[in-house]
């Protein structure tokens, strides 16, 4: 179902990808996506798998934002489009679309991304409050945001990266 | 297992054990009033207290180890016979099972038992131990029986002799011989051709060991009516000497002690042989010979392979509890308990299977095609009719274990009604019929509540007073009658009470204070129709309790509860003779056989269980009637529902003009749905939806269709109160609009 060079990555053991990193200050894991043209992550912990979109039953009369149900390894599973529930403008899944398997606040849920970029490792110094950068009128779901830096083959640091990530906070997208 | 597997399981069996005295209860209550005396049955309510007991220890919960405690020394009492079976001692045992009951469901949330009533039961449960006769005349003195042997008989033991001697029941010594090695086998063996003609009071080592330590000598306290020739005939080919312990001439009375006929202890030597006025009696099979004789050694062996196929009992039994822990033994080995989480998971593999099942038909299916692969096809599709086989098989198998008998909790309610009358000084009798019946243990949990709602609302406000009853001269004695029986893939309950009914033009008069009906409405509305307003969750308010003497206190919640297992409850009800609950439920919940059909391009499964007929739909046929479709369908008029107006699918351009109605039927109500194509029939493994979407109403859950699509299951029932009570929600808002 998945299959992905992404996810098969994902599944490798997390302490031999630790070494191939620079180790250095507190860092944590995250996964990259983009949905309509904004940058997101989430917490790497909290994904637990990347599908290819299985084909969605759409469930009439539920909430806008759910696209309906698939069924992973027997396990009925709803699917939410993070573009309709962020109020992004909506589109169909396209190639490079992938569902994120997601610990829900009760249930493990998809969420329909437009497309995985990479993994980020970000120190505490990478990550600026949201508030400090959006005001006060930002939504509860945006955990932060992340500057990644670039780095060079030492880790070292060399100069802040163009990247803007909006570092979502799971548990208050997801509850409704 | 980890701790709470553990405690799960105690829990489980704890209240498998309450339930079965609760059941023992009633049965003892049933037999005392028929004048009988049931030592067994005393002694298993005395077994499952004690274990229960035990049980309560091993967990700590140290009140519900008091009560039981107390409740054994009663039920002790009772097979001792220093208790009587009465009325009153009955209600104290009731009392004390019901309290059982309730202190275990409160450790089980992990609540505090509410402990009013602990202490004043333990009260009851002390006095009601007043203790009857002590001590007969000494009855035991009149046969040749040495008091020693009187005097190392348990408590019970002297009492079953006792029993015996009073009801003139001649009494025998057994003296049996058997190889040390395999005294278990031996021993039970020699039981089970002794029981069936008589009761065994006591096994009585003699001590008498030979020297060579082979031989293990026993002598049996044996009660039988059965005559000595046959009694002889029936043990032949066993080691024993049958001796009749006959009554004392009056001149061997005063010599008793000088000539005891039984030996007891170890230290005792050797009994003399039977003295001269009981020897025509005493036939025995094998005289006093010499302990090691090779006859009997070699009876024994030759024995030998005979006992293979024989109960096994782990270490020879201390002689007194022997009968208890045989039949526990029995018992555990036969029976495993099982979390039903267990039994979902297997269903679930089974439905996955299911689904390698479908692709393998058409992978055959395609090979089929190829000229070249014709034998490998051939086999192909041997293989896969084997497969088909045995995957049915082993899914009727894990469904049966699933199902469980309604008795469970039929029995319950047997308990509930004798409590729930007694408070309300009414006299019920309640007539169980098929509690044989078996559903999915699932169903059988979720029932108690709402079967516990119905009938505490016939005691409560059905039946009658006894003094209006004699009036209006009705039996005094109210009747509840439970029926359960099952129809096809339906198991139907029926709650039927001879009391005063439902008073329809009450309802209806409440109905339309309430809104829920315009006059019009009501002017026509059947009374069979009327009744269902009970359901309403409006209807359950304090007012409308006094106004219907008291029918619809909660009965919303118990459609609910019917409706989560995917069934209906209807009531009928006529006045003055009575009201009865239908409920009809499905069998099970795990698997399902659905009708496949096609609404706007989606596919969706509808269990066939629901499903009465499907039928080409006639478009000239459909008449408008208050702006609801309806057809009519064998003169009857036939609601139309149309799932993609309900669901508001996108209406696609329909490539064939053809539909079809498939008509659901439950409890008594129809409803036509319109769809565009019928797929046939499939079984399917029903699974829940998430929590997200919980809200969403229409839908049982989802299936797996194979080929990676999910399909969405309709709630057959849900639709039907949707699509029948839009009609009426209509009516009131037009009403509410016309005020």
């Amino acid at each position: 179902m998945s299959g992905g060079k992404l996810s098969r990555e994902l599944s490798t053991p997390r302490a031999s990808r630790a070494r191939a990193l620079p180790s250095g200050e507190d860092r944590e894991e995250y996964l990259g996506f983009r949905a309509d043209k904004e940058m997101f992550a989430v917490s790497l912990a909290l994904v637990r798998e990347i599908l290819k979109p299985p084909p969605i039953t759409e469930v009439p009369r539920a909430r806008r934002d759910i696209l309906g149900i698939v069924s992973v390894r027997g396990q009925i599973t709803t699917v939410i489009d993070l573009r309709r529930r962020l109020n992004l403008r909506a589109t169909d899944p396209t190639i490079s679309s992938r569902v994120l398997l997601v610990q829900g606040n009760d249930e493990v849920l998809g969420l329909l991304v437009d497309e995985v970029t990479q993994v980020y490792r970000l120190s505490p110094l990478e990550i600026e409050p949201a508030t400090s950068v959006l005001g006060a009128n930002v939504g509860s779901h945006v955990a932060g945001i992340g500057r990644p830096r670039m780095r060079g083959l030492r880790g070292e640091v060399q100069n802040a990266s163009e990247e803007v990530l909006i570092l979502l906070d799971l548990a208050a997208l997801l509850s409704s | 297992m980890n701790a709470s597997d553990a405690k799960d399981e105690f829990f489980g069996e704890a209240q498998e054990l309450i339930d079965a005295l609760a059941r023992d209860l009633l049965a003892l209550e049933t037999s005392s009033r028929a004048g009988g005396d049931d030592p067994e049955l005393v002694n298993d309510i005395f077994r499952s207290v004690h274990t229960l007991k035990g049980l309560s220890g091993l967990f700590g919960l140290n009140r519900l180890g008091s009560l039981t405690h107390e409740l054994e020394n009663r039920l002790d009492d009772m097979r001792m016979g220093r208790l009587s079976v009465s009325t009153s001692v009955l209600d104290v045992l009731f009392r004390a099972v019901e309290l059982l009951g309730r202190m275990l469901a409160a450790a089980r949330r992990g609540e505090a038992d509410d402990d009013s009533e602990l202490p004043s039961l333990l009260a009851s449960l002390k006095t009601a131990g007043a203790s009857k006769d002590q001590r007969a005349d000494d009855e035991l003195a009149a046969f040749e029986l040495d008091p020693d042997i009187v005097r190392v008989l348990t408590e019970h033991e002297e009492h079953r002799l006792r029993t015996n001697v009073r009801n003139g029941t001649p009494l025998y010594r057994l003296r049996a011989r058997f190889p040390i090695d395999r005294i278990d086998k031996a021993l039970d063996e020699l039981k089970q051709l002794a029981k069936p003609l008589g009761e065994i009071i006591a096994y009585l080592p003699t001590g008498d060991l030979p020297a060579d330590g082979t031989l293990f000598e026993l002598d049996i306290l044996y009660a039988s009516a059965t005559p000595l020739e046959q009694l002889r005939h029936r043990l032949e080919g066993q080691d024993v000497a049958i001796h009749r312990i006959s009554r004392k001439s009056a001149a061997s009375h005063t010599s008793l002690p000088a000539a005891p006929d039984v030996p007891v202890q170890a230290a005792l030597p050797p009994p003399p042989r039977a003295p001269s006025d009981t020897a025509r009696d005493s036939v025995p099979l094998s005289l006093d010979k010499p302990f090691v004789d090779s006859t009997t050694n070699e009876r024994a062996a030759l024995q030998e392979p005979r006992h293979g196929g024989g109960i096994k009992t782990p270490v020879p039994p201390k002689p007194e509890e022997e009968g208890s822990r045989a039949a526990l033994a029995g018992r555990m080995a036969h029976t495993v308990r099982v979390d039903i989480r267990r039994l979902d998971h297997l269903m679930n593999v089974l439905g996955e299977l299911a689904i390698v099942r479908g692709s393998l038909a058409r992978l055959t299916e395609r090979l089929r095609q190829h000229a070249t692969f014709r034998d490998l096809t051939t086999e192909l599709h041997r293989l896969h009719r084997a497969f088909d086989r045995n995957l049915a098989e082993m899914q009727s198998g894990i469904l049966e274990v699933r199902m469980v008998p309604l008795g469970q909790v039929f029995e319950r309610l047997a308990r509930a009604v004798r409590q729930i009358a007694r408070q309300n000084d009414k006299e019920i009798r309640l007539v169980v019929t098929g509690a044989e019946t078996e559903v999915d243990k699932l169903i059988v949990e979720e029932l108690s509540d709402p079967l516990l709602h119905i009938v505490r609302n016939s005691i409560d406000h059905g039946i009658e007073p006894q003094s209006e009853r004699a009036a209006l001269g009705k039996p005094v004695e109210g009747t509840i009658a439970l029926n359960a029986f099952q129809a096809g893939n339906h198991v139907i309950i029926e709650i039927e009470d001879d009391g005063a009914g439902v008073d329809h033009d009450r309802v209806i008069a409440t109905a339309l204070r309430r809104g829920l009906l315009t006059e019009e409405q009501a002017r026509e509305i059947a009374p069979r129709d009327a009744i269902n307003y009970l359901f309403l969750p409006g209807f359950s308010t304090r007012e409308a309790v006094t106004d219907l003497s008291g029918r619809g206190v909660g009965l919303d919640v118990v459609k609910t509860n019917i409706a989560r297992l995917g069934g209906v409850v209807d009531v009928q009800s006529e006045r003055g003779i009575g009201t009865k609950f239908t409920i009809t439920l499905p069998i099970t919940l795990a698997i399902l056989r659905a009708l496949l059909l096609g609404v706007s391009g989606r596919t969706y499964a509808l269990p066939l269980s629901s499903v009465a007929e499907a039928t080409v739909l006639d478009a000239r046929a459909i008449r408008t009637v208050e702006g609801r479709e309806v057809t009519s369908l064998r003169g009857e008029t036939l609601p139309l529902c149309r799932l993609e107006r309900l669901f508001g699918h996108d209406r696609t351009a329909k490539t064939n003009t053809r539909s079809y109605i498939v008509v659901v039927a439950l409890g008594g109500r129809r409803v036509g749905i319109v769809v565009d194509e019928l797929f046939g029939q499939q079984d399917i493994v029903i699974k829940a939806l998430g929590p997200s979407l919980s809200s969403v109403r229409g839908f049982a859950g989802a299936t797996d269709l194979g080929d990676q699509r999910v399909g969405l299951v309709l709630d057959a029932a849900a639709l039907l109160d949707e699509v029948l009570s839009s009609g009426e929600r209509r009516g009131m808002e037009a009403y509410s609009v016309g005020r």
